[in-house]
């Protein structure tokens, strides 16, 4: 019982240490968001390995998501006559859910991790002390462009992996099912709402504000060599992943309430 | 008008519930080096990084040329860092940049040279610090004693008043050792006040004019040189010959 308490009240400990390391780091990065200088440089760097380098992984995730959702969707459904409604379930659950949720879950995997180790790996040889000792603010230099690279780019590949999904679906719709690809395109344009595309890609604003604070975080407080580096990589995906399901979940409910989808 | 170009008033820092410094008071005098002694983990790195607002003490006070670094913000202490350089262990060179970029990195942060000054003033040190031609490598591809002369070319390139140096000829060969020491040398030539943390005996005869001892997280003394050759017992002896200080 006493082992029990004393493992609950340190998980919950670590919980608060989180959310209150959390809370900090946004502060400071809040703070020095606004004062020059800004680095242009780096951010575009950042956008560049964040976004272009992770097109190939987030384009063949949502291909392969439309694909198997129409077929799965098409063989289940045409037991019942129902195979002419795959289009609107398929494109409609890619752009709402389906689409920003695994694109994001993919960006956590890639780039949380990398963010996270490599933060990490500065940290354990001292090269963030370096960075502060030479008189210029790691936020700054690391922690922001990271940031403002996931928010800027998980939207635009949401946005390209929702067509690719899409058209996955048309394409197993047309070879698989027999669906008229004219049908399947008139279809999606009858169901998809521009506010159902809309709350699709705010929800990823959420998600990748999630996955580049959570990274970030992680990297920045590793502590315990290179050991920790693994550990705080592991952090990193796995509170990333959760952020992501646990707040789609409340995200959603939201946008129903306020958009009244 | 105080001489003190660092002055330590009462430090106390603890790491969860180990206190590692109870009462530290330490005063460096402008163009002197003075040499911190201690066994390994009684924090002199932690005193180090302290003189840079690196680490915050608990209590206590950190005036660097008259100035209580202790209040400071991260922001503010940015003016501080400037005139007060860190020579890390190993270095801390940024891995993902060359010689050339980490040597430029404080000149691009902090001065408005221009990039053909930059590269002159970077090509200059490395001759001075005997690496030119090294512009291009990464730190990963330069010896444990290359990195060291990096860092150190690097943490002074903004010309500090004074240097902290944790370390610096730490498992270097004899050729290394010399060189870094020459290097210390001529920096206290033109007048840079320095604080050498150290377990090199020669190297802190060769360049120290005093020695503190950091002992029970308190500075049990502080000698001159000569005092130190001439004792034959007490702390400072025993912890130079490797006895039980």
């Amino acid at each position: 019982m006493n082992n029990l308490s004393l493992a609950l009240g340190s998980r919950i400990l670590g919980t608060l240490r989180f959310l209150g390391g959390l809370a900090f780091l946004i502060k400071q990065t809040t703070q020095e968001l606004f004062t020059p200088p800004m680095y242009l440089r780096l951010l575009a760097d950042q956008i560049y390995h964040i976004g272009i380098r992770s097109q190939s992984l987030v384009l063949i995730t949502a291909a392969s998501t439309g694909m198997v959702m129409a077929l799965q969707f098409g063989l289940g459904l045409e037991k019942f006559g129902g195979k002419l409604y795959v289009p609107k379930i398929v494109s409609l659950s890619i752009i709402r859910e389906i689409g920003p949720v695994f694109c994001s879950l993919m960006i956590a995997a890639r780039v949380g991790a990398g963010i996270a180790s490599e933060i990490g790996s500065m940290v354990v040889t001292q090269q963030i002390d370096a960075m502060r000792a030479l008189g210029t603010s790691p936020i700054k230099k690391i922690v922001i462009p990271r940031i403002l690279a996931c928010l800027i780019t998980l939207p635009i590949l949401t946005a390209l992996g929702n067509i690719v999904g899409v058209a996955g679906g048309l394409v197993v719709g047309h070879h698989e099912l027999g669906l008229d690809p004219g049908f399947y395109y008139e279809k999606i344009f009858q169901t998809v709402t521009i506010m159902d595309y809309f709350t699709g890609m705010l929800k990823t604003v959420f998600f990748a504000f999630f996955i580049s604070t959570i990274s970030c975080y992680y990297g920045m407080t590793v502590s315990g060599g290179t050991q920790g580096v693994g550990i705080a990589t592991t952090k990193a995906v796995v509170g990333s992943s959760i952020s992501i399901l646990v707040s789609d979940f409340f995200l959603t409910k939201l946008f129903f309430v306020m958009f009244e989808l | 008008m105080s001489t003190a170009a660092v002055e330590i008033r009462n430090f106390q820092k603890s790491f969860g519930d180990k206190q590692v410094h109870k009462d530290v008071t330490l005063e460096v005098r402008k163009g002197e080096c003075l040499g911190l002694f201690g066994g390994s983990g009684t924090g002199k790195s932690v005193i180090l990084r302290s003189l840079i607002g690196l680490e915050k003490p608990d209590q206590g006070q950190i005036f660097i040329e008259g100035e209580d670094i202790t209040q400071l913000r991260e922001t503010e202490l940015v003016e501080v860092r400037k005139k007060v350089a860190y020579v890390f262990q190993n270095g801390a060179l940024f891995d993902s940049m060359t010689v050339f970029d980490n040597l430029a990195y404080p000149l691009r942060e902090h001065t408005k040279m221009t990039p053909d000054e930059i590269r002159k003033a970077i090509k200059d040190q490395l001759e001075e610090f005997g690496l030119g031609g090294n512009e291009n490598t990464y730190p990963a591809n330069l010896s444990g004693g290359m990195q060291k002369r990096v860092g150190l070319a690097r943490a002074i390139l903004l010309q500090p008043s004074i240097v902290l140096y944790d370390e610096p000829t730490a498992g270097l060969d004899p050729y290394n050792t010399v060189r870094i020491q020459e290097m210390i040398l001529r920096l206290k030539e033109r007048g840079v006040t320095s604080v050498f943390v150290t377990h090199d005996m020669p190297s802190a005869f060769a360049v120290c004019d005093r020695i503190a001892l950091l002992l029970d997280g308190k500075i049990h003394g502080v000698y001159t040189m000569a005092e130190i050759r001439a004792a034959k017992s007490g702390k400072i002896y025993d912890f130079i010959h490797g006895e039980e200080p």
